[in-house]
């Protein structure tokens, strides 16, 4: 356990090395949360329930989306294709830890450090715009925090699998590209999920996205305008369906491209 | 002067088959890479029918303005990545010193750093938005000189996402920061997808007179639905002019304290 609490701290310490890089990304990041953020609360604005959804809820999803999106979503599976591309990987696996536990911890360094500034950061923005900052809602606190470790496991092996894949192709920056495009807007970042009309909500419901940050933000947000909408029961049965799935086809993929693996020259 | 046109055009055509040649070596990444383009468009645009199921109208925008408004968006963004692809590849250039190369040669640097590099992917997703866009247009009940004061707002709009990408070079050439600097534009440009009225105040004040995305985008949407001044127009023109010649000084500026320290 002591070695992959240095590979937690080493991993921290890469960021601050490369400050200017990290404080690039959060202003990307908090510039692309206006654009949702400001749309959905002229929207309720105007219209005062949409769907269930008032100016109200809709700050108080959005708070909460930006706090746990990068906190599940962050990652830095992303380094493993150009590793396995120029046979950087050897060095790894030759090493005596899990390949798993390593790049968990440190995505863990990533979420740790993502959240930590998300909350710094919308919390100043909701002080320079004089928004009230939303209440935590702790009715449904034990779904919440289920919601959201499965979410974290689910986003870890979902990343691991479209790295994996550089086992077999150069190309894994467009299946990446594709996977962030469905993320950004059938996850629940540009709008609540239970916005959509009843069937596609529920169509959506059968696709992986929505457990991964959708569900957490919702339990801790406005829970009410979803128990109304779904049974819980077939929430937890898709969520942990997908994540056994993707669990064993991680392990599968990984021990499948180890084998189909060579690099030479190293 | 139409000699030189003529061979600054030649030259392009070049770059721009090298690029094509390029483009069709990974035909599998190009099909995914228009599949995921698609999906996006596809799947922003329901999310204005949504918004719009339930009102019709935000801010005194309705659904068609608001459609018409994103496909300039698109187009506009579109357009500015298949001309100017080349940018986002500059940082290696700089950092190596192959940027010599370029500067030595007998023509002006930008036909190689700033449009040498034509993005096909792209292109082919702007025949769909520009077609879209026209259809649109001509389903409202638009006057000819609206729709004049819309196609040269559009090409202000072009003019000044030229500023900003030579402001990203000249940046390059200064600090070696490329990639950051250009996603951060993109980032800003992605505010223009809806009409900047949605934002605050500040907000809304930034993008039109710092940053001005409004400019690029909501102005001359505006200008077809007869909502913007004449002194908004030529506020339009001038910020354009104001923009690219600093942005021309700044890459002047840029050469001067460049040390070809790569290599």
């Amino acid at each position: 356990m002591r070695k992959y609490l240095f590979v937690f701290v080493l991993t921290l310490k890469e960021y601050f090395t490369y400050r200017l890089n990290f404080l690039i990304w959060r202003i990307r990041v908090l510039i692309s949360f206006l654009v949702p953020f400001f749309l959905w609360l002229t929207v309720t604005k105007q219209i005062k329930n949409f769907t269930g959804y008032e100016e109200k809820s809709i700050i108080s999803y959005f708070f909460f989306s930006h706090l746990l999106s990068y906190f599940i979503l962050g990652t830095r599976t992303v380094d493993i294709t150009s590793q396995i591309q120029n046979g950087e990987i050897i060095n790894l696996i030759l090493k005596p830890m899990s390949f798993f536990n390593y790049y968990f911890f440190r995505d863990l360094a990533d979420k740790i450090l993502n959240f930590a500034l998300s909350f710094l950061e919308i919390i100043i923005f909701f002080s320079v715009f004089s928004f009230t900052l939303p209440q935590l809602n702790f009715n449904f606190f034990l779904p919440f925090l289920s919601f959201l470790l499965i979410g974290l496991f689910l986003s870890f092996y979902l990343n691991l699998l479209i790295s994996f894949l550089s086992f077999w192709s150069t190309e894994v920056w467009a299946p990446r590209f594709i996977f962030f495009i469905l993320i950004s807007i059938l996850s629940g970042s540009f709008f609540p999920l239970d916005l959509l009309p009843k069937k596609l909500f529920s169509i959506i419901l059968l696709t992986p996205f929505p457990y991964l940050f959708f569900l957490p933000v919702k339990m801790i947000s406005s829970p009410e305008t979803l128990i109304n909408k779904i049974d819980f029961n077939f929430l937890f049965f898709m969520s942990i369906f997908y994540l056994t799935t993707l669990f064993f086809l991680s392990k599968i993929l990984w021990q499948k491209g180890l084998k189909n693996f060579s690099f030479w020259g190293r | 002067m139409l000699k030189k046109i003529k061979r600054n055009l030649k030259i392009f055509l070049l770059f721009s088959y090298q690029s094509l040649k390029n483009t069709t070596q990974s035909r599998q990444a190009l099909f995914l890479f228009t599949l995921a383009k698609i999906l996006r468009f596809v799947l922003l645009f329901g999310l204005i029918f949504l918004i719009f199921s339930k009102t019709n109208n935000i801010l005194g925008w309705s659904l068609k303005q608001v459609i018409i408004l994103y496909l300039t968006f698109n187009f506009i963004d579109t357009f500015s990545q298949v001309l100017y692809r080349e940018v986002y590849r500059f940082r290696p250039l700089v950092i190596s010193g192959n940027l010599d190369l370029i500067l030595i040669k007998p023509y002006h640097p930008f036909l190689r750093v700033l449009i040498g590099g034509v993005d096909f992917l792209d292109f082919l997703l702007l025949i769909p938005y520009f077609f879209l866009l026209l259809f649109f247009i001509l389903k409202e009940n638009i006057l000819f000189l609206s729709f004049f004061w819309y196609l040269i707002l559009v090409v202000n709009g072009l003019i000044i996402t030229t500023a900003f990408h030579i402001f990203v070079l000249s940046f390059g050439l200064l600090t070696t920061e490329v990639d950051n600097a250009i996603m951060i534009y993109r980032d800003i440009l992605n505010l223009g997808r809806f009409p900047v009225e949605i934002y605050q105040q500040t907000i809304s004040f930034v993008l039109t007179f710092i940053i001005p995305i409004g400019v690029m985008i909501t102005f001359p949407v505006k200008s077809l639905f007869n909502f913007l001044s004449f002194k908004n127009i030529l506020f339009a023109f001038f910020i354009a002019f104001f923009l690219l010649s600093l942005s021309i000084y700044f890459w002047q500026i840029g050469l001067k304290k460049y040390q070809s320290a790569g290599g």
